[in-house]
């Protein structure tokens, strides 16, 4: 049976990030303001009303701060026995009189404390849970847990089951978008609900073994479309994060786009067997009486009543069920197994661009194949190689917690350079008589199918316009679950001469990184192989390609990411070749060149693996 | 001239708005205006509020209610 799933999570933070920074402007910074406590305490109220009105039961994140509070103690508490509110434990909203006498820090984010503060901020706030409530939660969370945080609570925590894990694609984008003040650096995870592996929050676990032994949630359900693009903090299931984008009409404060975006989550069950799900999750600074930004509070208030009532309205509907984390954990382990990836086929609802992507996520890679570029690869994650990178203080990534990318079109170009070098993108080029056209510039759609355990992108044929001749191509990509590869096929469909060839180039561009500078990539082991030959190039920015006919396979090995990624394909009569790039261009090309002609057809698989 | 402050709503510089960067104005009280401490965009509140209707150009659905996915 299909089912929606929501949770809806609010924290009384006491201190919201925001608040004491817009609310106390001109005044010296007092955590301890006793009108900003009761503010904060009021807002968390209001929230849990709003919520319950529209019968919906929510997970109440207590932070550390709160459960100084007595009267937010009280409130869980009473929430729960009333309304079936499960009371977990937040690891946001750390800053409060009593943290900072501690640690002495105004740092507030988990994962980027030293891993020895990580275990004693965690037993602190558990135990200040445990004596609140007389047992400990078995839900958790914050923008991001890092997996050393993660294995450390379950190992002293075994009861919790369920975590807030990661903000989707807030990574430099949403840096910038602060003025470079902001470090949610987390790019590169999953949109939906996962099971997170022990050696990297964002990498599914692939099996038991690998299981870190909760259930992650993202913070929000964001715009597969607009976040790639743009700001994350305007394009989500937070209705003032609409307000925050300008996503509405000011004269009457309407928004349907907070609709469309929850609307169009609901429709994701198509590709996931019957299943959807939205996350909300609205920190007390978004409803402050001093209003956020150009929103005043009657706007921030509307805004979430008119939010909850939706959901309230499709609850009524049978079209949704309300769950706290906890049960939606179990209800995920279910459901789910470890291997089923998440498939979203998103089109653009706000921009007017009839754009699609296809999302998909397993525990060997987040892929994203965009039909306004004929089927092109934009963003890719090897997740096949669990990559362990911890983050914090006293490691080399304190704030850099984003899972490394082989192909990012924004950070690394895509397609489209400035005159000189190449762009990260998996696509083909076809060549006739001179002539050549990247399919990056076939704007196409595609229809989603499922067979066995294969997921199929089966997309509208475009067509090829040389001087002498048209062809006619489709693009299939298929995704078999478990097999760590990605199948391209491209079938000549149609050619106005039918007697003609072309050659057709498949290709992918790739680096490594996770923000949008460049990273060393001296090193890389860039190889084709057959039975009798082989070919190397280690990568030292001198530009140079080497090529094998009959190659059975092109491969390069990214030491600095654990991860080796290759191309093979179906065709005895290829030519594979790799390519170095240099220091204005630092990227690598694999791929083999074919000769086609009508109605023929060729196939290539894109594998990932971890280095051993 | 005394220091500058917020303004009786906190807007952003809508020319950094479009370019997705959401920074606080100030507003300077003797020339009635705000002014972006990033850019050099200033205006009076009815400049920022007609600029912020202009940052919607891009948003060609946001009031089209959409029902088919």
């Amino acid at each position: 049976m299909d089912k929606f799933i929501v949770n809806i999570v609010h924290r009384p933070e006491m201190v919201p990030e925001y608040a004491e920074k817009v609310t106390g402007h001109g005044k010296e910074e007092n955590i301890g303001r006793k009108s900003l406590l009761k503010e904060s305490l009021d807002i968390f109220k209001l929230q849990q009303k709003i919520a319950h009105k529209n019968g919906l039961k929510t997970t109440i994140h207590m932070t550390y701060a709160s459960l100084f509070n007595n009267e937010a103690v009280e409130i869980a508490k009473e929430h729960h026995k009333k309304y079936g509110d499960e009371i977990a434990l937040s690891l946001l909203g750390l800053p409060c009189k009593e943290f900072r006498d501690k640690y002495k820090t105004k740092d507030f984010c988990i994962w980027m404390f030293s891993m020895e503060e990580k275990k004693s901020i965690v037993d602190d706030v558990f135990q200040k849970f445990y004596e609140s409530f007389g047992f400990y939660p078995e839900s958790t969370g914050s923008y991001y847990m890092d997996a050393e945080l993660t294995n450390f609570i379950k190992e002293k925590y075994p009861m919790v089951k369920c975590a807030i894990a990661t903000c989707w694609e807030e990574g430099p984008k949403a840096y910038h978008t602060c003025n470079n003040s902001w470090y949610t650096l987390l790019d590169g995870g999953p949109w939906n609900p996962w099971i997170p592996s022990r050696e990297n929050t964002h990498a599914p676990a692939a099996n038991q073994e690998e299981d870190s032994g909760i259930v992650a949630i993202p913070h929000l359900s964001r715009d597969l479309i607009a976040c790639y693009d743009g700001n994350g903090s305007n394009f989500g299931t937070h209705p003032q994060n609409i307000l925050r984008g300008m996503i509405y009409d000011t004269k009457e404060w309407k928004y349907p786009y907070l609709y469309n975006l929850i609307d169009q989550y609901r429709a994701l069950e198509k590709y996931n067997n019957g299943y959807a799900y939205n996350m909300v999750f609205v920190g007390p600074g978004w409803l402050n009486k001093m209003g956020r930004w150009e929103a005043p509070y009657e706007l921030l208030k509307k805004s979430y009543e008119d939010g909850m009532a939706y959901y309230g309205r499709l609850k009524n509907e049978g079209k949704l069920t309300d769950m706290t984390m906890a049960e939606f954990a179990d209800y995920y382990r279910e459901k789910k197994t470890y291997t089923e990836p998440e498939c979203a086929l998103w089109k653009d609802i706000l921009y007017g661009s009839e754009k699609q992507l296809f999302w998909y996520c397993d525990p060997f890679m987040r892929v994203c194949v965009n039909m306004d570029q004929g089927g092109a690869i934009v963003d890719l994650r090897p997740y096949a190689a669990k990559l362990n990178r911890p983050v914090g203080i006293g490691t080399s990534h304190i704030q850099d917690a984003s899972y490394p990318f082989l192909i990012q079109e924004k950070y690394r170009a895509g397609y489209f350079t400035h005159y000189a070098g190449e762009g990260t993108v998996r696509s083909a080029k076809l060549t006739y008589q001179g002539e050549e056209v990247d399919l990056c510039l076939c704007r196409t759609k595609a229809k989603f199918s499922v067979k066995d355990n294969t997921r199929k992108l089966t997309l509208d044929p475009v067509t090829i316009e040389f001087s002498d001749l048209t062809v006619t191509l489709r693009t299939i990509v298929s995704f078999e679950e478990g097999s760590s590869c990605i199948e391209t096929k491209r079938i000549i469909l149609d050619m106005s001469d039918p007697h003609a060839k072309v050659e057709l180039n498949e290709y992918m561009v790739a680096c490594y990184g996770t923000t949008e500078y460049p990273e060393d990539m001296t090193g890389i082991i860039l190889s084709c192989k057959n039975e009798k030959d082989a070919k190397e190039i280690l990568y030292a920015y001198k530009c140079r390609t080497e090529e094998l006919r009959g190659a059975k396979s092109v491969s390069a090995v990214i030491s600095p990411i654990k991860t080796v990624v290759s191309f093979c394909n179906d065709k005895e009569e290829t030519v594979g070749y790799i390519r170095e790039g240099y220091a204005f261009s630092p990227m690598f090309t694999l791929g083999y060149k074919t000769i086609l002609s009508d109605k023929e057809e060729f196939t290539t698989w894109l594998r990932l693996e971890k280095e051993d | 001239m005394a220091q500058a402050g917020k303004g009786r709503l906190n807007y952003r510089c809508p020319s950094c708005f479009m370019r997705d960067l959401d920074i606080d104005m100030l507003y300077d009280k003797e020339k009635k205006e705000y002014y972006c401490i990033r850019c050099q965009y200033t205006g009076t509140e009815e400049d920022v509020l007609k600029k912020n209707e202009m940052a919607r150009f891009r948003y060609r659905d946001m009031m089209k209610r959409i029902t088919d996915f």
